[in-house]
């Protein structure tokens, strides 16, 4: 038998038992609009705390052993932003106290639009461009008995006084590498002497990091870029850890799923035993009646994956846009420093892994129905139904 | 021409051996009628059933145009049905979500008559029962004796050698029942097809050139044949 009859009875059975297409339909739609959607929210989360802990700081890649003529040819395709940073190991001095600290030369303009950093200011403000201010942790300035406004001299650590510079500004993070150990000042506030410099770069959101440092090692051989990953190792297991579980939720919730379909789909097939008989009884072979129920199976999945696929596109595409505040369970959480705004994002894997793997399991839920069919004697088929 | 030689089969159920049929032979010739009469649960189905290969006789043979079809293996009894053997059951031979062109298209897709030859052949039989005009019905929209009529159209749409009607007139009333029967012995008499239509009803049985009847699963003495 030509196999386009068959697809053509295997339609117009699921178009004139409408119901319980719309059934069957329904518990695949509803699932990978669901999982099209968590997929993203997990893409989106990863996001969020990827552009969390790198926008408060870091960047995405972190360079050194780079010179200033050097800096200029950072700005490769996926870099939005380069911001140079000079470091200078100093002696904050106050009247009751020392503290040891690397002064960071910044740029506040440029940082203020790259990095969240300012945001987390608890006293004062941000160094102002030009002027002779400094940036204090609020640990040191607990240590150093200062406040906002109060001077600060910096000294050598032979203790010789180089400057002195007024606090702007006192932050706190709730991370000990920023709360310890640094301060800042606008890099021509920089007492002058021995500076390493340092770059972060940021990179636009969907820029493939892997590319870009290729790229920059290619252009700078002798510099040495290290991306997030590898300066942040925690974050990257955790982001792993994510993917993993959504993997295994996915396959779960399909697993029950076609388990749900197959039994609806046996009862469906069962309803039809009568009609199947006949058939049989006019020469559809094992192979005709397992086509006839693959195609049915095979078509309702094609459409509710697909329909399932445009309802969970619109839903991520909803919550791109007003994004989601989970800001009251992160407040505390190092991964949610600057905001806790979740913006699902659908990657190809998340658009394409759900109605997939909804292919797949319908196909393996028509199996039981097509060996029970397929063993039943016509003869007694037709004497009970 | 099917000759059935020594034929019998046994069921086993919760009554213990039941046997559906015992010894029967007889033979049917090409374009004859035969009536099988016989009580409920005397085999005339397990008969019907055997020579449509749907069920498998114990021991026996029944040669069909000259192969023995109790041989046969499922992918032949298969072909066999699809190409040599029509059933009409009692009721519920359409499939219910094709209408009723779509139902006739099924036998004649089985055996790759398409194209224009089929939109002919499906004319052409809505047009000997009298139902041009129904194409586009669902089976759910006709009558009994309409939906029989169109699985008898069915079941000889691909001229088969042999058509098997178990009760086909069951579900209908005494004078569509009538109809259908005669409609049924003219046509299998103009295509050359065997005939056996299994009955219970006593008021068909003048109606067949032949009639064998069954008790218990064995054959009864013919009834002496009318003279000239
Ligand atoms: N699959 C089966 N299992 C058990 N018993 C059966 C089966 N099929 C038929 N029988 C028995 O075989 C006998 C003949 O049945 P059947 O051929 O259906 O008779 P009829 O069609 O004349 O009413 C009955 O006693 C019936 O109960
Ligand atoms: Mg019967």
């Amino acid at each position: 038998m030509r196999f386009a009859f068959i697809l053509k009875i295997a339609t117009l059975i699921l178009l004139r038992s409408w119901r319980t297409t719309a059934v069957l339909s329904f518990m695949v739609i509803t699932a990978v609009a669901a999982l099209v959607f968590l997929s993203a929210l997990a893409v989106g989360t990863n996001d969020a705390m990827i552009r969390n802990s790198t926008g408060l700081f870091s960047g995405h890649i972190s360079g050194s052993g780079i010179s200033e003529d050097e800096a200029a040819r950072l700005q490769v395709a996926g870099v939005e932003q380069v911001l140079l940073r000079r470091q200078q190991p100093v002696i904050l001095s106050s009247s009751s106290s020392l503290e040891a600290v690397s002064l960071l030369g910044i740029d506040p303009l440029q940082e203020q639009t790259a990095t969240a950093f300012w945001k987390k200011t608890v006293q004062g403000r941000y160094p102002a461009t030009g002027s002779q201010e400094i940036y204090l942790s609020q640990e040191s300035a607990k240590r150093l008995k200062l406040q906002v406004g109060d001077n600060v001299t910096l000294r050598t650590h032979q203790s010789v006084a180089l400057k002195q510079l007024t606090v702007s500004g006192i932050y706190k993070t709730g991370i000990s590498q920023l709360d310890q150990g640094l301060a800042f000042c606008p890099a021509t506030a920089l007492p002058p002497g021995g500076q390493e410099l340092s770059v972060a770069l940021f990179l636009s959101a969907e820029a493939p990091i892997d590319e870009v440092l290729s790229t920059l090692r290619t252009r700078l051989p002798t510099a040495s870029f290290t991306p997030w990953m590898e300066f942040m190792p925690d974050l990257k297991q955790l982001i792993d850890l994510d993917y993993i579980c959504m993997a295994i939720v996915i396959v779960l919730v399909f697993a029950i799923v076609s388990v749900g379909i197959s039994c609806t789909f046996l009862i469906f097939t069962l309803k039809n035993l009568r009609e199947h008989g006949i058939m049989k009884a006019m020469g559809f072979m094992a192979g005709d009646t397992a086509l006839l129920l693959v195609s049915q199976v095979s078509l309702l999945t094609v459409f509710a994956a697909t329909v399932g696929t445009l309802l969970g596109m619109l839903t991520v595409a909803i919550f791109a846009q007003v994004g989601i505040d989970i800001g009251a369970f992160t407040s505390h959480n190092q991964y949610f420093s600057v905001s806790g705004m979740l913006y699902p994002r659908l990657t190809r894997l998340a658009l394409f892994t759900p109605p997939l793997v909804a292919m797949v399991f319908g196909l393996a839920a028509a199996i039981w129905p097509i060996v029970t069919i397929i063993r039943k004697n016509p003869a007694d088929i037709l004497r009970s139904v | 021409m099917i000759t059935i030689s020594s034929l019998s089969k046994q069921f086993v159920s919760g009554r213990g051996h039941v046997a559906a049929l015992s010894d029967i032979s007889f033979s049917v010739e090409h374009g004859r009628g035969v009536i099988l009469a016989g009580r409920s649960g005397s085999g005339k189905t397990t008969l019907l059933n055997c020579i449509g290969t749907l069920e498998t006789p114990d021991s026996g043979s029944i040669i069909c145009n000259g192969t023995d079809i109790c041989g046969l293996n499922a992918r032949q009894r298969a072909l066999f049905r699809r190409r040599e053997v029509s059933f009409v059951f009692q009721s519920g031979n359409l499939l219910p979500w094709l209408t009723v062109a779509e139902n006739l298209q099924l036998p004649l897709e089985l055996n790759a008559i398409t194209g224009a030859d089929q939109l002919y052949r499906i004319e052409e039989l809505l047009d000997t029962f009298g139902l041009a005009g129904y194409e586009k019905a669902m089976p759910a929209e006709l009558s009994g004796g309409e939906a029989q009529r169109i699985a008898f159209a069915r079941a000889i749409a691909h001229t088969p050698s042999i058509l098997l009607a178990d009760e086909p007139t069951a579900s209908l009333d005494s004078d569509n029942g009538r109809q259908l029967i005669e409609l049924m012995f003219s046509l299998c008499h103009t295509k050359g097809m065997c005939l056996l239509i299994a009955t219970h009803d006593q008021e068909l049985l003048g109606m067949a050139e032949t009639v064998i009847a069954l008790k218990d699963g064995k054959l009864l003495p013919p009834a002496p044949a009318p003279i000239g």
